[in-house]
């Protein structure tokens, strides 16, 4: 009691009671004590690579494949709230002062900036740790890889965009000004640099994690955005004769099933999901099929013990126009593509195309572990061609394209090189998220996208609505190269 | 030490002899006689008549009558009775003695309880409002908050969903806080608690202090920035013995008045077979012939409620002997909810006991254990979250029950038919979903006070509250909460166990000292406060067998809904106020604490918190003293700095998140995050008020006004400021941004007649008012779904659309602003508020307006009290006027679509252009891209006028003559509680109501007003009875 009395008059005072007065959280830990040892950091990575799940599962798809000529929505009239989804595939986002507030451009938004942030602070603490080297390599080049995979998203979806480099640490700090797209891809670039030199190969590296393929595949990607065809070909290469990856000799053995294949040799960098009730899972092959379905028909398709009706509007549906550019014989179409019949639907027959690619079988409804495919080793092959091509090497490029063309049991291409390297990226490539952007890096997204809204309207009925259902007014009134920036952080930055 | 220990434990041996030793030694003579006023020389019932220095006493009857038996002819006996003198008589063999008492002059000088201390009222300079909990004893309610609507003036208490033991606010002066709580701090018998002031037994309370005004409540520094409420429990008093038993019991149920009209049967296939007409598609064979449905509606919302009883018992027994005063009340409630699978039940029991060690030094010691148990089964809540909701939005041609009379365990109907959603019967739900909360509390002190001189008094205390909640979930198999969850369905639990414990040391040093006409109480001391809580909270599902909800019993746990939680703090507070009057009518009270808070940030430690008021009796003044209308005329007014320290415990840090995992290939990574941004300056809301007041009594107290002003500003508004998500983070914690209220606050007493038949009436009504008067720097808004607190405008408007009717033709479509690719011939037309010609939603510049304001005009209530030989009768009445309530239920209850059921006056929609309907609800046809606009663009049509009067309870007593012989007194009363509200709100039955989507509160500041349909307050009909032996 004396002591306490003693304290009480002391403290009264001000004089010392700092440590009666400071009591740290015990339930977890905070910035000061963070951020030392090569756990925390391993931890910290771990936690960068989190929003890509989310982004993956739904929202990047629908704003890079579905806004593209390849998928669609599939109405449903039953039911309402679905402009989310409809706005961005048929080109009618409300985009007033350069905002919108359509929750997909949202999320993705939030989710690349979530992996920013993350890697800052590795980035601004780990030079200073008292850590192994080759795990500061490690972790830092993991950082850099996903801090300028993220950057690119951004550049590539929204244009010029705040771009930050260190940590927040007040709210003055947390609204930069627009970066111009110049300035971010040269940070994108020097990341992605950095990235390579520090990442460890494929062989090395833990399954799964970024590598130095994977950040040479990501540059040139960079590099073939911007024209640098040269440079494209020389990382390309670099990867190519690296003897880390080869083209699995089955099309739809490259893509994983949901627990084994994962990060086969083919891949080059795939988002990570496992099934169970960790939070892990993904369930976009739910959000790729249409409704309403019935419980026996999703238990059809994905095999689990506890199938339940969907009811809502399907979206990422394959239109027509993918299911023709197959040429006949493509392997590929049919390990792609499947089809499945909705005795609910409001649609025709209720037979639907699905994507394929997703279908794995897995226990509980909603709750999948395939991973989901960014890049692939096809697609080197593919990018390489392309750079080789633009550079006026055709014979060069030519075997890469046939290397691929020839999995899918397809003979040497004819015709125009290019055009054959566009098609064939379009059908080797279908639903990974490659369409959209590929029509707005070669300029064609206007025309093909303006034609392809032409042939929905002149017919509604094969791009899935009901008969008597018609295409909502303004579709296709807004095709922009660039989504507009999201308007509910429009509101707490005034820089846009 | 120990010798007067020892010596005094002789004398409670002794006491206890006593005790034994009445009815042994009391059969000598008996003394009887009648006690009357010497004013009015009408009876005095209730006083106390005690045979001087034994424990024998009795109280008169209600004709003033008593008989006591004496030991001795010698014996002397004491007459008392509050607000009149105590007589000493001696026996002296007399066998009648009359007694005609004398009001005491000091004892007019009433005594409140103020902070750390009491006063007597007349020289309260601050803003205080006390409440005798003894007056309200009848109303049958659990919840003590609930017996104080209406009865203070300032104090806005809306019972805002009825739930059985929650969903009660109390807004104390408007005050609120954008992220910082806003409930008043609660201090029980000197202890400021950190559990749940609704487990608390009314019958316990004595009398109830509220604190409004900075001069009265700065004393509690950080934490009295919301008002304090000062619950005093009963104690034994001087003078009493006395066994009081009240038993009540009633029934609950829910009126028609107010109940949300749906489309019957009929009427919703009526509906159907329009709109599919309407489209130009088939209708359904289930809609062709609506009137094949005629009586056969399913009122799935009716079906849920029940008619319930709700039974009260309490027991009191006060005590006294020369030494030891001791009061111990048990309690007993038993509660069943008028929603099915609902109830709540609460044991208590207190024991308050002070012993007089010797002349100068008492220790006290009261222990109050109260055990409640609380089920209410997922009733509130939006669709798919409360049961209620789902139940009024299911279609009325779903069956509850199958021809065999058993209930159906869910309906969903073919696609074809519109029907995209499923149900599980809302009964089963009710009735098979556990959603338990066992409350165990403890709470104690222990005290001891020391009076060396005269004058001056020590007192040190230890209090400490031991507070447990275990609240368990669960959903078997074969029930849901969830729409379209078709059953079976995965079944899922959570337990979620908090132990609290809170424990406070108050060491307070009180000196009071007259020199000639100056008077001086000085008062200071030291206070040390710690309190901690440990939370363990486990969520799973799919559960191998529904009779097994135990953890282990579980396939699957939720990671994300499982953790440990630790919040500790720390308050370490010295404090100290002089008062001082001049001849008793100049008065003077300054008071000032320091706070040092673990919350605050390590730049910003300690806050010190001073008040000043003033007071002058102008009645005591020689030019009214002498007036014949004027008893009292009191002018004061103050000034104070109060805080909220309702931060978090840790807001100041950058946490760290260690629970965001990746995987790599199959292998689980487990991952960290950081999840908030540091704040070291982080500190306390700063409320600065000043207040005016005027106390008036007149002809002979008759009549008695208060009038108070006040107004405050709070500033280092504790702000989850939004920042934007590329900097990773959503929100910064900073003390920013300023918002001043003020208001009027009148309270009138009269005694409209006095004798035989009396009857009194009190009454109030008050003016709250706020401003936001700055943000942060580049916010001037915050948005909530249909909400904005915005510069310059009052706390936490409605926000959204403004409506326009509908399209009427195609002329009218074409003229007007639309919604691009949706606005149709008949749907809803909102206004262009930007005037760029067209209907957007989202961002700053978009069609958006202020639409409605959840915040009342004015406040009121009226008390009328009458009794007449043995009756008794009150009434008390409450009311609000201009709140508006968000009829948010609409976005189901009004889908033109036709997925759910509507309420009934969607009939009189838009059809065609010939026949347009009422203009308030648009055209079916279109789907959701068309109709989506009218539920999901919240806009005016969904803001309804809530104002209300609300006969709040009635009260009819009597006095059961001629039982004197087994009781001292006995009564029976009836009691009708929510007896009739008289409002236009027609969004539901309860205008009071606050709600938020998951069921779980009232949707804080920022979004109060919103109606999703919670658990409807029942009326109850109660009778019961007062014994006192």
């Amino acid at each position: 009691m004396k002591k306490i009395i003693i304290l009480l008059v002391l403290c009264t005072l001000g004089i010392s009671c700092d440590d009666e007065l400071t009591i740290f959280p015990e339930d977890s830990l905070s910035v000061p004590t963070f951020f030392k040892t090569e756990e925390d950091f391993t931890q910290a990575i771990n936690a960068t690579y989190e929003p890509l799940r989310n982004m993956y599962n739904q929202s990047k798809p629908f704003l890079t494949e579905m806004s593209s000529d390849n998928t669609y929505y599939a109405r449903n009239t039953a039911f309402g709230a679905t402009e989310q989804q409809e706005d961005i595939a048929d080109h009618s986002i409300p985009s007033d002062g350069g905002i919108t507030a359509n929750s997909h451009v949202t999320n993705v938004y939030r989710d690349l900036y979530a992996i920013i942030a993350r890697a800052n602070q590795i980035l601004i603490t780990i030079d200073e740790a008292e850590i192994d080297e080759t795990v500061r390599a490690n972790v830092k080049g993991q950082a850099l890889f996903l801090r300028s995979f993220a950057y690119f998203d951004l550049v590539q979806l929204y244009g010029s965009v705040p771009m930050h480099l260190e940590p927040v640490t007040d709210r003055e700090g947390a609204a930069l000004p627009l970066s111009t797209e110049d300035v971010i891809y040269a940070q994108i670039v020097q990341d992605a640099q950095g990235a390579i030199s520090l990442l460890p190969l494929k062989s090395i590296q833990e399954p799964g994690r970024a590598t130095s393929g994977a950040a040479r595949t990501l540059l040139a990607n960079v590099h073939i955005v911007l024209e640098q065809w040269n440079q494209a070909e020389i990382l390309l290469k670099e990867v190519v004769g690296s003897d880390q990856y080869m083209l699995m000799p089955n099309y739809e053995d490259a893509f994983s099933e949901n627990s084994s294949n994962k990060n086969n040799m083919e891949s080059v960098f795939e988002i990570q999901y496992r099934e169970g009730a960790e939070g892990l899972q993904g369930n976009f092959l739910y959000n790729f099929l249409p409704r309403p379905i019935e419980a026996d028909e999703v238990g059809a398709i994905t095999g689990t013990s506890n199938p339940q009706p969907i009811n809502g509007e399907g979206n990422n549906i394959p239109t027509p126009d993918i299911i023709a550019a197959y040429e006949e014989g493509d392997l590929r179409e049919d390990a792609s593509i499947q089809y499945v019949t909705l005795s609910e639907s409001f649609w025709n027959d209720g037979v639907y195309p699905i994507i394929k690619k997703y279908v794995e079988p897995h226990a509980l409804h909603q709750n999948h572990g395939m991973n989901f495919p960014v890049y692939r080793y096809s697609e080197v092959l593919l990018f390489l061609a392309e750079a080789l091509e633009e550079q006026g090497k055709g014979g060069e490029a030519l075997p890469y394209l046939t290397e691929v063309r020839t999995r899918a049991g397809l003979l040497e291409a004819s015709g125009d090189l290019g055009e054959a390297i566009f098609n064939e990226r379009r059908v080797e490539l279908a639903f990974e998220n490659k369409r959209w952007f590929d029509l707005v890096r070669t300029g064609r997204a206007n025309e093909v996208i303006t034609a392809f809204g032409a042939r929905v309207f002149s017919n509604p009925n094969n791009y899935y609505y009901p008969v008597g259902a018609e295409p909502r007014g303004n579709s296709f009134s807004n095709i922009r190269l660039r989504y507009a920036l999201p308007a509910s952080e429009s509101e707490f930055n005034p820089n846009f | 030490m120990k010798k007067r220990f020892y010596r005094n434990s002789r004398k409670f041996l002794l006491v206890f002899s006593l005790l034994w030793g009445i009815t042994v030694m009391a059969q000598e003579a008996t003394v009887t006689g009648t006690i009357i006023s010497s004013e009015d020389s009408l009876p005095l019932p209730g006083v106390n008549v005690i045979v001087s220095g034994t424990t024998v006493g009795t109280v008169t009857d209600f004709d003033g009558n008593y008989s006591i038996q004496v030991s001795s002819s010698n014996s002397s006996l004491l007459f008392s009775y509050i607000g009149f003198t105590t007589q000493t008589i001696a026996v002296n063999g007399q066998s009648q003695i009359n007694v005609s008492m004398v009001q005491d002059a000091a004892a007019l000088d009433e005594v409140v309880v103020v902070g750390y201390g009491t006063q007597i009222k007349r020289k309260v300079t601050g803003s205080v409002q006390t409440v005798d909990l003894e007056d309200f004893a009848d109303i049958p309610v659990t919840q003590v908050t609930q017996k104080l609507q209406g009865q203070l003036a300032g104090v806005q208490i809306n019972q805002t969903t009825g739930k059985p033991g929650q969903g009660i606010s109390v807004r104390i002066r408007g005050q609120l806080s954008v992220s910082g709580g806003s409930d008043p701090l609660y201090v029980v018998d000197g202890f400021p608690i950190a559990g749940n002031i609704n487990t608390l037994n009314p019958a316990e309370i004595e009398t109830i202090s509220v604190l409004k005004d900075a001069a009265s409540t700065s004393l509690y520094g950080s934490r009295a920035a919301n008002g304090v409420v000062l619950i005093t429990t009963k104690q034994g008093k001087t003078g009493q013995t006395n066994v009081s038993l009240n038993i009540s019991t009633g029934i609950q149920s829910v009126p028609q008045r107010g109940r949300i009209d749906m489309m019957d049967a009929v009427e919703f296939a009526q509906f159907k077979k329009e709109y599919y007409e309407d489209q130009g598609s088939p209708v359904p064979d289930i809609f062709q012939n609506p009137s094949q449905y005629k009586g056969q509606t399913n009122d799935w919302y009716d079906a849920l409620l029940r008619t319930s009883p709700q039974t009260i018992y309490s027991l009191a027994i006060s005590s006294n002997t020369e030494k030891l005063r001791s009061s111990v009340v048990a309690g007993f409630t038993d509660r069943e909810g008028v929603v099915l699978g609902s109830d709540w039940r609460q044991y208590t029991l207190r024991a308050n006991l002070a012993y007089d060690i010797s002349d100068d030094i008492t220790i006290g010691v009261n222990v109050a254990p109260s055990w409640v148990i609380d089920n209410t089964p997922r009733t509130d809540g939006t669709r798919g979250q409360g049961i209620l909701f789902n139940a009024l939005h299911t279609w009325p041609i779903m069956p509850i029950y199958n021809d065999d009379g058993t209930r159906t365990e869910f309906n969903r109907f073919p696609a074809d038919t519109g029907n995209i959603f499923s149900y599980a019967n809302w009964l089963n739900s009710a009735e098979r979903i556990t959603e338990e909360t066992k409350n165990l509390n403890l709470l104690s002190n222990a005290y001891i006070e020391w009076k060396p001189i005269n004058g001056l008094s020590i007192k040190s205390s230890l209090n400490a509250e031991f507070y447990r909640s275990q609240y368990k979930y669960f959903s078997p198999t074969n029930a849901t909460f969830r729409i379209n969850a078709p059953i079976p369905t995965n079944n899922e639990a959570i337990w979620d166990n908090r132990d609290t414990f809170s424990w406070l040391n108050e060491n307070i040093a009180t000196y009071t000292k007259s020199f000639g006409n100056h008077n001086f109480s000085l008062l200071g001391g030291f206070t040390y406060q710690k309190f901690r809580l440990d939370r363990s909270r486990f969520e799973a599902s799919d559960f191998a067998d529904d009779r097994l909800p135990v953890i282990q019993g579980a396939t699957n746990i939720n990671r994300a809904g499982t953790f440990d939680e630790v919040q500790e703090n720390t308050l370490v507070s010295g404090l100290s106020r002089l008062t001082y009057d001049y001849k008793g009518k100049y008065l003077l009270t300054a008071s000032i604490r320091s706070d040092g808070s673990s919350r605050f940030g390590s730049e910003n430690r300690w806050g010190t918190f001073p008040s000043v008021s003033a007071g002058w009796i102008a009645s005591d003044e020689s030019f009214l003293e002498n007036s014949e209308s004027i008893s009292l005329l009191k002018l004061r007014g103050s000034w104070g700095i109060t805080g909220n320290n309702n931060i978090g415990n840790y807001t100041q840090y950058a946490l760290i998140d260690n629970n965001v995992p990746a995987v790599f290939g199959d292998t689980f990574a487990p991952g960290s995050a950081v999840n908030s941004l540091s704040n070291p300056n982080l500190g306390w809301e700063t409320t600065k008020q000043f207040d005016i007041g005027l106390d008036l009594s007149l002809f002979n107290d008759r009549v008695s006004f208060v009038y108070d002003y006040y107004k405050k500003n709070t500033t280092n508004l504790l702000f989850n400021i939004q920042v934007p998500r590329e900097s990773g983070f959503s929100n910064f914690s900073d003390n920013i941004g300023e918002i001043k209220f003020w208001g009027h606050e009148f309270s009138l007493n009269t005694v409209n007649t006095t004798g035989k038949f009396k009857w009194t009436t009190s009454a109030n009504i008050s003016f709250n008012r706020n401003e936001v008067v700055a943000l942060a720097e580049g916010i001037d808004q915050v948005f909530g779904d249909y909400h904005i607190t915005q510069v310059g405008q009052p706390f936490g408007q409605f926000y959204g659309h403004l409506s326009d009717g509908v399209y009427l033709n195609q002329e009218d479509l074409d003229s007007s602003p639309q919604v691009p690719g949706r606005s149709t011939v008949g749907s809803i037309k909102l206004v262009d508020v930007n005037g760029d010609g067209v209907i957007t939603r989202g961002g700053l510049n978009d069609d958006r307006a202020l639409m409605g304001n959840p915040f009342p005009d004015f406040t009121y209530g009226i008390t009328n009290r009458i009794s007449y030989e043995n009756w008794d009768f009150s009434v008390v009445g409450t009311g609000s006027q201009g709140n508006e309530v968000l009829v948010r239920h609409l976005f189901s209850t009004a889908n033109l679509d036709g997925v759910f059921n509507l309420i009934a006056s969607v009939k009189d929609r838009f059809r065609s252009v010939e026949n347009p309907g009422a203009g308030f609800f648009g055209t079916t046809v279109g789907g959701g891209n068309v109709t989506g606009i009218e539920r999901d663009w919240i806009n005016d049509r969904f803001v309804a006028d809530a104002s209300y009067f609300n006969i709040r309870n009635i009260t009819l007593g009597y006095t059961l003559p001629g039982l004197e012989k087994y009781f001292k007194s006995a009564r029976i009363y009836g009691s009708i509680q929510n007896v009739h509200i008289f409002t236009k709100y027609w969004g539901g039955p309860n205008p009071e109501v606050s709600s938020q989507n998951n069921g779980q509160g009232d949707g804080g500041n920022l979004s109060q007003g919103v109606d999703l349909t919670g658990y409807p307050v029942p009326r109850i009909i109660n009778i019961g009875v007062n014994l006192n032996f």
